[in-house]
């Protein structure tokens, strides 16, 4: 499957990345590559096989309702933002 | 021509567990500063991984069965990803492939089954405010445990959507799933709604209109869109594909912007929540748990409580589980104080957060009916028995301290008219009704009323009257 350029600027869209031309072209090359050699797997025969989702055989891994000290506090949390008014993130306008 | 609406709801409930869908972290926000219910997986910090809050899963299978559907054995978690600074993690965690609630059905009080697609669990976003040039971020929403419940497209009026929506409610907070808040955002309402000519096998082109919160704005928003859209096909237009919001001031539905492409969210499994599996046991165990539902309490009220009282009383599940308590003798008359006393007052709610005891209300009940209590006396004791001065003291004590029983010992009585009957005032009253005129019975009841204080019961006095004046 050839990656065209405006699956690039889609994927990029979607990601919220900005892309150099360079760069775009370099990933529809890069992906075009990554996407022929995982198409390998389509020569497999997997009629009846039931789809893998995880692979650590694992179920039901759930916790009880109550509440716990969390390992980072709102003011630790929030000083990771760039700037905080009001206890709140600010970011750029959105709608 | 005539156009059949075809309409289809969407429903998150905010589920009442104690923790966030993915970290043990308060999910009680409400009167709290913003950020202040966060951990490291709301924030999306790099390597945090989510943990299932369990009773969420619990909680789950209750709402699905309060909507009769089927519990899926195997269920799992899907990411959904987007971008918006609501979500830090860039994707919401929900279940698009294989959703924990199966097919059901949801049955409204005039007997229309509305069906459910199917019901699944995932996180919620954040909230955003915006101003002229920023947005502030709140994420104390996120990840609290939401249920999507989809329906069938097999509402076909304004008013079925209303009251699909409010049995949905009703559901909910029987089940005790959700605490219900509508105005705090505990449960949404997104409509689809298309029309088509009548008798037409194709369904019309539909708009989706997002973030109802109320019963009523369900109402309005379906009411205004089959208008709208009707003058549309009307004039030989074409119905816009689009998500259009609800503005409750101006009563109408507004075309949002709508991204030229369709959405595109990869979904993919998500790979940090294993599978369920829910043994048949255990889901057995926890359907056990379901209360009485709305459905329930019709089956078994619906000789003694006429239909529309019933349907205002079922808006209040304490309620409804006082008058499971009370003889079947006395629901009749406590139901009607209820809803003619009670629910008639502005208080109500507030009232009705502490409600007196079922032997209480049956004492009261008791007394009406021996005549000790006249109608209006027993409204009175009963709004008392709300009163936290007085509802300790019971409904006897209360009616003796308002000096409210009635006098029904046919002797006293007696005695009582006797003196009226003596009184020089009542004299030409006495000669007029001898006379034959009917009306004065009225002034010497109510000189025997009065003489007895308000405590004699009127019909009884009434009845000697007319003995001793042949």
């Amino acid at each position: 499957m050839d990656i065209k350029r405006e699956d690039i600027l889609h994927l990029a869209d979607l990601s919220n990345f900005s892309l150099s031309e360079a760069e775009v072209e370099t990933l529809s090359k890069d992906l075009s590559e990554i996407v022929k050699y995982i198409s390998q797997l389509d020569e497999l025969d997997v009629e009846g096989v039931e789809p893998t989702y995880q692979v650590f055989e694992m179920e039901n891994v759930w916790r009880e309702d109550i509440v716990l000290e969390q390992d980072a506090s709102r003011e630790e949390l929030l000083s990771l933002s760039r700037e905080v008014v009001d206890n709140q993130i600010k970011v750029p306008r959105v709608l | 021509m005539k156009f059949l609406p075809t309409i289809g709801i969407e429903c998150h409930v905010q589920l009442a567990t104690k923790t966030k869908l993915f970290s043990e972290v308060d999910n009680d926000a409400r009167g709290k500063e913003p950020n202040a219910c966060v951990s490291p997986v709301c924030f999306a910090l790099p390597g945090m991984l989510p943990r299932l809050n369990g009773e969420a899963v619990r909680l789950a299978i209750l709402a699905g069965r309060a909507m009769n559907c089927e519990i899926n054995p195997v269920s799992r978690f899907d990411r959904k990803h987007y971008f918006y600074p609501d979500s830090p993690k860039g994707y919401q965690i929900t279940q698009f492939y294989q959703p924990i609630i199966g097919e059901g059905y949801v049955l409204l009080s005039n007997g229309t089954r509305i069906r459910v697609e199917h019901a699944h669990l995932e996180g919620d976003a954040g909230k955003l405010t915006h101003f002229n040039d920023y947005s502030l971020v709140d994420l104390n929403r996120v990840d609290t445990p939401l249920l999507e419940i989809v329906s069938q497209p097999d509402i076909h009026s304004a008013r079925d959507a209303h009251d699909y929506a409010k049995e949905l409610w009703r559901l909910m907070t029987f089940a005790g799933v959700s605490l219900g808040d509508l105005y705090n955002g505990n449960m949404r309402f997104d409509v689809n709604i298309s029309l088509a000519p009548e008798g037409s096998s194709e369904l019309g082109t539909r708009a989706e209109i997002k973030n109802l919160n109320s019963f009523r704005s369900v109402f309005r928003a379906v009411e205004y869109e089959i208008k709208r859209q009707t003058k549309i096909l009307e004039a030989g237009e074409k119905v816009v594909q689009e998500t259009r919001g609800w503005s409750d001031a101006e009563g109408k539905t507004l075309a949002q912007r709508s991204k030229e492409e369709a959405k595109d969210y990869r979904y993919m499994p998500e790979p940090d929540l294993p599978p369920l599996r829910l043994s048949a046991e255990f889901i057995a165990e926890e359907s056990a748990k379901l209360p009485l539902m709305p459905a329930d309490y019709r089956e078994k009220f619906k000789d003694v409580i006429s239909n529309d009282i019933l349907e205002v009383l079922l808006d209040y599940k304490e309620l409804m589980e006082k008058l499971d308590e009370i003889d079947n003798k006395y629901i009749k008359p406590i139901s009607n104080l209820f809803s003619s006393v009670l629910l008639a007052e502005e208080k109500s709610a507030e009232y009705l957060s502490s409600l007196p005891s079922a032997k209480d209300l049956m004492k009261l009940a008791e007394m009406n009916a021996s005549k000790e209590l006249s109608s209006t006396a027993t409204k009175e004791v009963f709004l008392r028995l709300f009163d936290p001065q007085m509802k300790g003291r019971g409904t006897e004590q209360i009616a003796k301290e308002l000096g409210l029983i009635q006098e029904n010992d046919l002797g006293a009585l007696e005695a009582i008219v006797d003196v009226v009957l003596k009184k020089p005032e009542t004299q030409k009253a006495q000669a007029d009704f001898k006379a034959g005129e009917e009306k004065v019975i009225g002034f010497l009841v109510g000189q025997v009323m009065k003489e007895s204080k308000g405590k004699a019961n009127p019909s009884a006095v009434q009845e000697i009257l007319r003995k001793k004046l042949v």
